[in-house]
């Protein structure tokens, strides 16, 4: 265990699963019978995707046809949770969420997490400005780059068949061509030859809406990188330690969609993802995106990111996720959600409100602190259990079954204020409808 | 006319001094020195100037499926070599209204390109831009230098080209400078119609150029690609919205593209726009996008790869076969 720290982030919770894995999905066995539970202490729920309770109904339908196709009453075991992510097969409705080129995200931590990730057969988002900031290969002694490491990692221990790596590209690392490098590097072929490599375009980051990625960097780093990108002494008047900033790029929605036909168009054995920030226009974004063959579309919300960002964009910038997903209504394709996941209730009810996969950013990385080898499998042991317990007590039995009925607002979620232009979500019984 | 035909030949080439001694790459080598002979003499003849392309610069042709331009330390500085020298030829109007190059290009081709028979990472191109010039006014040129060259080969060299098994009669359609026209929407229909998977949005790939070209007994224009599928520099049409005022040239008999070309995007915010749209960074531009706000003449032009015509030309399976020194994608050569 290193000094990674994550003020905010329920620290200390994600360490004790990455140590117990599903044992943490419980209170304390030793202390059954001796014990009264209830919500724990200071439980406030961090966004209203949290004030959502996730609410079983009484008749099961969808249960009696399970019944019936198993000739046996179901059970939380029949859950399954295979889903198709981004062109991919996963094994869980998980993916590894990209971590940046910050320190915490491209060191050993982030090798450890890969491994894992292959290991549970879930996706892995590779972030942006990892080669201008890394290099890839150095011409001489063909040192391997940070991320290559990722990939021979996951390439390791992927299973057949499952998972596959997606990798980002900003404004700065085209300078670079990243994705053209990668396309054509034989250290790829295993990943296109198997249909499981894509690339991301990143418009944006939950941590900070509308600006791009930025670390701190010393005074060395900071003259090496200053050609490529902005880097400004507003940390301390020395210039000890600098802000690295990169751009965010500009997009319009003509943009959006010509960049992404170019990508397939450029790299047709790759699939195309494409990740945006929790802007205002999140639902128009959205359906450019799917409408230009996008094969996944991430939401990152306001909660997100593993990257460094001013404060007044932590506490004050952007859609809260559950608002995003709102405001796209129904998907019309993959629709993938980030933004403060570590547990089996904000997962499910992201999945009720869209989203085919949830990513793993923060969560992993302090798994993964806890413990290298195994943190990471362990913390998505727990919540692969959680989501089998939640969804077969709500009577289902595949991801894709959750629905906005599963979920009710105590303080009425505006879910049914949908927007005008956005098709009614997935909701069958009136009388179940959320309030 | 026959499809290329089976030499017998392996799919890679053999040790490069083995190559070089080989009789088909002198024949080879004869044809291609006939055809720089034939495009030079008609080239100056319409009016144009020759000029000798730049090798390295600070950006290159962003171009297109997945290849990679090579990099260069440039004093520091990180340059790339020309994937080809469109950029250039556009800046150079002003001084030179028609100009040509014989270019040296080099891409970094995606490896699953190495066995298409049309792909060398190291290739040139006789590399035509015309000034104030119409995509027909291009295609043209494009056409005429096409006839002119088979016509030159067929009577300076026509032995050759018999022993290496082609027959006169089959170029009767090039020689009286007969070619059809397409356009891209028609193309990818009779792609689907043949159960070829065709995205309607992208380049015509490799599999469905070669079907379409494999039918055809002349060679054919294909017209106005989808924006999305080419570089920003191709015009797009200012009344069909997505679609682009350019072509490629196809040889039948399953040669393939011979020729790509289009009108030029010459108004800067436009050019800035059409950037973005591609995902490249305007500030690496900074030079051209200069020239351009300073006013780059509208122009039309064309590059038409030198070795794939002499492929054509001879008949021959692959393009390493007319090439000195071939470089196939994905295999480290000398």
């Amino acid at each position: 265990m290193t000094a990674l720290s994550t003020p905010g982030f329920p620290d200390g919770a994600i360490r004790a699963r990455a140590r117990n894995g599903t044992a943490e999905v419980f209170p304390d066995a030793t202390t059954y019978g001796t014990r009264l539970y209830g919500p724990s202490a200071g439980a406030l729920p961090a966004d209203s995707l949290d004030r959502a309770r996730i609410v079983p109904p009484v008749f099961m339908p969808q249960r009696l046809e399970k019944l019936i196709d198993l000739a046996r009453e179901p059970e939380f075991t029949d859950v399954d949770l295979g889903s198709r992510v981004g062109g991919f097969t996963a094994r869980l409705p998980l993916y590894l969420s990209a971590f940046g080129s910050t320190r915490a995200g491209s060191g050993d931590l982030a090798v450890h997490a890969s491994r894992q990730a292959a290991r549970l057969g879930i996706p892995m988002v590779i972030g942006e400005n990892m080669i201008p900031v890394h290099g890839y290969r150095r011409a001489g002694d063909a040192t391997r780059s940070a991320l290559l490491a990722r990939v021979e990692a996951y390439l390791d221990a992927a299973p057949d068949g499952a998972g596959g790596v997606v990798v980002q590209q900003s404004t700065e690392d085209a300078d670079s061509e990243v994705w053209n490098l990668l396309y054509s590097d034989p250290a790829f072929r295993p990943l296109l030859e198997t249909g499981r490599l894509a690339f991301e375009l990143k418009t944006g980051q939950g941590a900070k809406p509308g600006l791009g990625g930025m670390t701190v960097v010393d005074r060395a780093e900071a003259e090496q990188l200053a050609r490529r990108f902005t880097v400004r002494k507003v940390l301390d008047p020395e210039g000890e330690r600098q802000l690295r900033c990169a751009t965010p790029g500009t997009f319009t929605d003509e943009i959006l969609r010509q960049q992404l036909r170019f990508m397939r168009n450029n790299f047709p054995k790759a699939r195309t993802w494409v990740k945006f920030h929790p802007g205002r226009d999140i639902a128009h974004a959205a359906r450019t995106a799917w409408s230009a063959g996008a094969d996944a579309v991430t939401v990152d919300g306001a909660e997100g990111g593993t990257g460094w960002a001013p404060g007044v964009f932590l506490d004050h910038v952007g859609l809260p996720l559950a608002e995003s997903l709102r405001r796209i209504g129904r998907p019309e394709g993959c629709l993938l959600a980030a933004g403060g996941m570590w547990e089996g209730g904000r997962a499910v009810r992201a999945l009720a409100l869209g989203a085919t996969a949830v990513g793993l950013g923060r969560a992993a990385l302090v798994a993964v602190d806890e413990d290298p080898e195994h943190g990471l499998e362990r913390l998505v042991d727990s919540i692969a259990l959680e989501l089998r317990l939640l969804i077969s007590a709500l009577g289902k039995y595949t991801v894709a079954a959750l629905a906005p009925e599963d979920l009710w607002w105590p303080d009425g979620h505006p879910s049914h204020l949908a927007p005008a232009d956005a098709p009614p979500l997935g909701v069958t019984d009136p009388a179940g409808a959320t309030p | 006319m026959d499809t290329p035909h089976p030499t017998g030949a392996p799919a890679t080439p053999p040790p490069l001094g083995e190559h070089l001694r080989s009789p088909r790459l002198r024949a080879a080598m004869l044809v291609q020195q006939e055809a720089l002979h034939a495009a030079r003499a008609f080239l100056r003849g319409e009016g144009f100037t020759e000029l000798l392309p730049p090798l390295v610069g600070p950006v290159t042709d962003p171009g297109g499926r997945g290849a990679k331009a090579l990099d260069v330390d440039y004093y520091g500085h990180p340059y790339k070599l020309m994937t080809s020298a469109i950029l250039y030829k556009q800046a150079s109007l002003r001084g030179f209204p028609r100009l040509f190059y014989v270019a040296p290009n080099v891409r970094v081709e995606p490896e699953e390109t190495a066995t298409t028979g049309r792909h060398l990472v190291e290739f040139h191109q006789i590399d035509v831009e015309i000034a104030d010039g119409s995509r027909e006014d291009a295609q043209e040129i494009a056409a005429g230098l096409l006839t002119h060259v088979t016509e030159h080969v067929w009577t300076a060299v026509p032995e050759i080209l018999r022993e290496l098994g082609r027959i006169e009669g089959d170029f009767a359609d090039i020689r009286a400078g007969k070619y059809d026209v397409r356009t891209h929407d028609d193309a990818v229909s009779a792609l689907l119609a043949a159960g070829h998977p065709q995205n309607p949005d992208g380049e015509i790939d490799w599999a469905g150029e070669r079907l379409l070209s494999l039918e055809s007994d002349r060679p054919f224009f294909v017209n106005d690609y989808p924006k999305g599928s080419r570089g920003f520099y191709d015009r797009e049409d200012p009344d069909r919205p997505g679609v682009l005022r350019n072509f490629d040239l196809i040889a039948p008999h399953g040669y393939g593209e011979l020729v790509s070309g289009s009108e030029r995007e010459a108004d800067y915010a436009t050019i800035v726009t059409r950037m973005r749209e591609s995902g490249e960074n305007p500030a690496k531009y900074a030079w051209y996008l200069q020239e351009a706000r300073d006013g780059m003449p509208a122009s039309a032009g064309f590059g038409m790869g030198l070795q794939r015509l002499v492929r054509f030309l001879t008949g021959l399976d692959a393009l390493w076969q007319v090439s000195a020194y071939p470089k196939l994608p994905g295999v480290v050569a000398p």
